[in-house]
C-alpha cells in the first residue's frame, strides 16, 4: 500500500511539475488564478466571512459541543475507575475467602492427622500388651512341657539302664556262666549310655 | 455467563491491572494516529523542504522590496534580504531534520516538526 | 480547440456569490457557503452527535469521541503542559480544515481551501495567536525567541534577522503548504476528466475506450486526495500545536 501511495504520488507530482507551466500559460489569458486574483473583492470578503464562521464555530464548540463530550467522557472515566475498585475489592475479598477457606482445610487436615496418629497407637499398644501376655503364657507352657519331657526322659533313661542292667547281666551269665560284679557291669553300662546318648 | 473456574486466576489479575493502568493515567503513545507512519514519506517531507526555503524566500523578498521602494535603496536590500531568506530557508530545513532532543519536543520547532509529515 | 470539451483547471476555484441577491449584497461568496456547511457537519457530529451521552456509545458518538481525544492527546503531546486553553482552538481549527478539505471533494462543491486568502487567514490567526499568547506570557522576554541560546553575542547582528524570518516564514509556509497541496489534487482531477473528455469526443470509439486510463487515474486519485485532505488538516493542527508550544514555553 505505502510504496504503491509513494509510487503514485511521486508520478503525480512529476505531473503536476509538467503540468503546471503549460497551465499558468493557458491562464494567462484568462487572468490566472482565481486565487491570485486578489483585485477580486470576493477574495478578501471570503475571508472576512470566514473569520467570521470561524468564530462562530469555535464558539459553538468551545461552549457547547465540547463541554459535552468531554463531561460523558469523564462520567466514562469515573465509572470505570469506580468499577474497577469494586472489582479490586472484590478481588480482594475473593482471595481472603480462599485464604480462610485454606487454613480452615489445613487445620482439620492436622487435627484429623493427630486424631488417627492417636487411634493407631493406641491401638498398637493394646496389640503389643496381648502379645506380650500371649508370649509369656506360651513360655510357660512351653518350660512345663520341657520340664515334662525331662522328667519323662529321666525315668525312661532310669528305666533302660535297669532293663540293659537285666539283660547285660544275663546275657554275660549264659555265655561266661558266671556272675560279674556289679561295679563292673555298672561303668561298663555307663560308657556304653553315654556313648550311646551323644 | 461462562465463568472460568475458581481459583488461583493469575490472567483475571493482569487483565485487571491492565485495566487500572489504562484508565488510571492515560499514559498516551506518543504515536499518534499514524502522523509517524507518513512522515518517513520522501515527497512528503520533499514538499516540506520546498515549502520552508519558499516560504522563507517570498517573506525576505517582501520585506526587502518594500524597505528598498520606502528607503530608496534599490536593489541593496532585497539583495540583502535574499541571502538572509535563504539562509533562514536552510535553517528552518535543517530543524525539520534536526535529531530529536529529550523529550522530543526540546525548542518546539525542529525536533517537534518531524512529527508532522 | 474551438469547440467541444477543454481543459480549464482552474475554473473550479472561481469564486461567485451564492444565496442569489441577498448574497450578493453581502458578498457571501460559494466559499463562505462550503464553510457553513463544513461548521454545521462538524456541529452535527460533536453537537448532535453526543446528544445521547451515552456510556456505551453509539457508531457517531464513538467517532466524536475518538475526534475529540485524538486533537486532545495532540495538543497535550504537543503543546505540553497548560494545553487545555488552547485545545478549543485547536480542535476548531483541526476540524475546520479536515472538514473543509473532505468537502472540497465532492463533486461541484467548492474547496475553500484551495484560496490562499482563505488559508493564509488561517496561517494568521494562528500566527497571531502564538505571538498575543508569548507577549502575554513573557512579556518583553519572549523577544528572546529570536535570539539562539548559547550564541556567540557577536554574531547576533546576522543570527536576529535570520531567526526573525524564520519566524516570519511559519505562517507562510503553513498556508502554502495547505493551499498546494489541496489546489494540486483538485487540477490533477480537473486535468484528467478533461483529458478524458476531449480523447473521448476526438476520437470516438477507441477514444471512449481510451477514456477509460484518465478516469481509473482519476478514481486512485480519489483515496490520495482523502489521505491529502487528512494529513493536511493534520499537519495544520500539528504546527498550531507546536507554535502555541514555543509561545508558551519558549523553547
Amino acid at each position: 500500500m505505502i510504496p504503491f501511495l509513494r509510487r503514485l504520488a511521486s508520478w503525480s507530482l512529476a505531473a503536476w511539475l509538467a503540468l503546471a507551466p503549460a497551465m499558468a500559460l493557458a491562464q494567462e489569458e484568462s487572468g490566472g488564478m482565481p486565487q491570485f486574483q486578489f483585485s477580486n473583492e470576493l477574495t478578501t470578503s471570503q475571508v472576512v466571512w470566514m473569520v467570521l464562521i470561524f468564530l462562530v464555530l469555535y464558539l459553538l464548540l468551545a461552549r457547547w459541543a465540547l463541554p459535552q463530550v468531554s463531561s460523558v467522557l469523564e462520567e466514562r472515566a469515573r465509572r470505570i475507575a469506580a468499577d474497577l475498585d469494586a472489582a479490586k475489592a472484590a478481588k480482594a475479598e475473593a482471595d481472603a475467602a480462599v485464604a480462610e477457606l485454606t487454613a480452615a482445610t489445613r487445620n482439620a487436615r492436622a487435627e484429623a492427622q493427630a486424631e488417627i496418629a492417636a487411634a493407631s497407637r493406641s491401638a498398637r499398644e493394646a496389640a503389643a500388651g496381648q502379645t506380650a501376655a500371649l508370649n509369656e503364657r506360651l513360655e510357660a507352657e512351653l518350660r512345663e512341657a520341657e520340664t515334662r519331657i525331662d522328667a519323662a526322659r529321666a525315668a525312661a533313661m532310669g528305666a533302660l539302664r535297669e532293663v540293659a542292667n537285666e539283660t547285660a547281666r544275663a546275657m554275660i551269665e549264659r555265655l561266661t556262666g558266671h556272675t560279674p560284679a556289679p561295679e563292673t557291669l555298672a561303668a561298663a553300662l555307663d560308657h556304653a549310655l553315654s556313648t550311646a546318648k551323644g | 455467563m461462562a465463568e472460568p473456574p475458581a481459583g488461583p486466576d493469575p490472567s483475571f489479575e493482569e487483565r485487571l491491572r491492565a485495566a487500572r493502568v489504562k484508565s488510571g493515567l492515560e499514559a498516551a503513545p506518543p504515536k499518534n494516529a499514524g502522523g509517524l507512519g507518513w512522515a518517513e514519506r520522501p515527497l512528503a517531507m520533499g514538499f516540506r523542504v520546498a515549502g520552508e526555503l519558499v516560504a522563507a524566500m517570498l517573506v525576505a523578498v517582501a520585506i526587502g522590496w518594500s524597505l528598498d521602494h520606502w528607503l530608496g535603496t534599490t536593489p541593496w536590500l532585497l539583495a540583502l534580504f535574499v541571502v538572509l531568506g535563504a539562509a533562514a530557508g536552510v535553517l528552518n530545513v535543517w530543524r525539520l531534520f534536526k535529531p530529536r532532543h529529550e523529550n522530543g519536543l526540546r525548542s518546539g520547532q525542529g525536533s517537534g516538526e518531524r512529527k508532522d509529515h | 480547440m474551438a469547440a467541444g470539451p477543454s481543459i480549464d483547471a482552474l475554473g473550479q476555484f472561481r469564486l461567485a456569490t451564492s444565496l442569489g441577491p441577498i448574497g450578493a449584497a453581502v458578498n457571501f461568496t460559494n466559499a463562505n457557503l462550503m464553510m457553513v456547511l463544513t461548521a454545521a457537519l462538524v456541529l452535527a457530529l460533536f453537537g448532535y452527535g453526543m446528544r445521547a451521552r451515552a456510556i456505551i456509545p453509539g457508531r457517531t458518538q464513538a467517532a466524536a469521541e475518538m475526534g475529540y481525544e485524538f486533537v486532545a492527546r495532540l495538543c497535550q503531546d504537543i503543546i505540553g503542559d497548560g494545553w487545555k486553553p488552547f485545545f478549543p482552538f485547536v480542535f476548531t481549527l483541526f476540524f475546520f480544515i479536515l472538514f473543509g478539505n473532505l468537502v472540497g471533494l465532492f463533486p461541484y462543491f467548492f474547496a475553500f481551501t484551495s484560496h490562499i486568502a482563505v488559508t493564509a487567514a488561517l496561517a494568521v490567526i494562528v500566527f497571531g495567536l502564538s505571538i498575543i499568547v508569548g507577549l502575554v506570557k513573557h512579556k518583553l522576554h519572549f523577544f528572546t525567541y529570536f535570539m539562539p541560546a548559547g550564541a556567540p553575542k557577536l554574531l547576533a547582528p546576522v543570527l536576529v534577522p535570520i531567526e526573525i524570518l524564520t519566524f516570519l516564514s511559519r505562517p507562510v509556509s503553513l498556508s502554502i503548504r495547505l493551499f498546494a497541496n489541496i489546489v494540486a489534487g483538485h487540477v490533477l482531477w480537473e486535468v484528467f476528466a478533461g483529458f478524458m473528455l476531449i480523447v473521448a469526443a476526438a476520437l470516438g470509439v477507441i477514444g471512449i475506450a481510451a477514456g477509460v486510463i484518465p478516469l481509473a487515474i482519476n478514481v486512485v486519485l480519489v483515496g490520495f486526495e482523502l489521505l491529502v485532505a487528512g494529513l493536511q488538516a493534520y499537519v495544520f493542527a500539528v504546527l498550531t500545536c507546536l507554535y502555541l508550544h514555543d509561545a508558551v514555553h519558549l523553547h
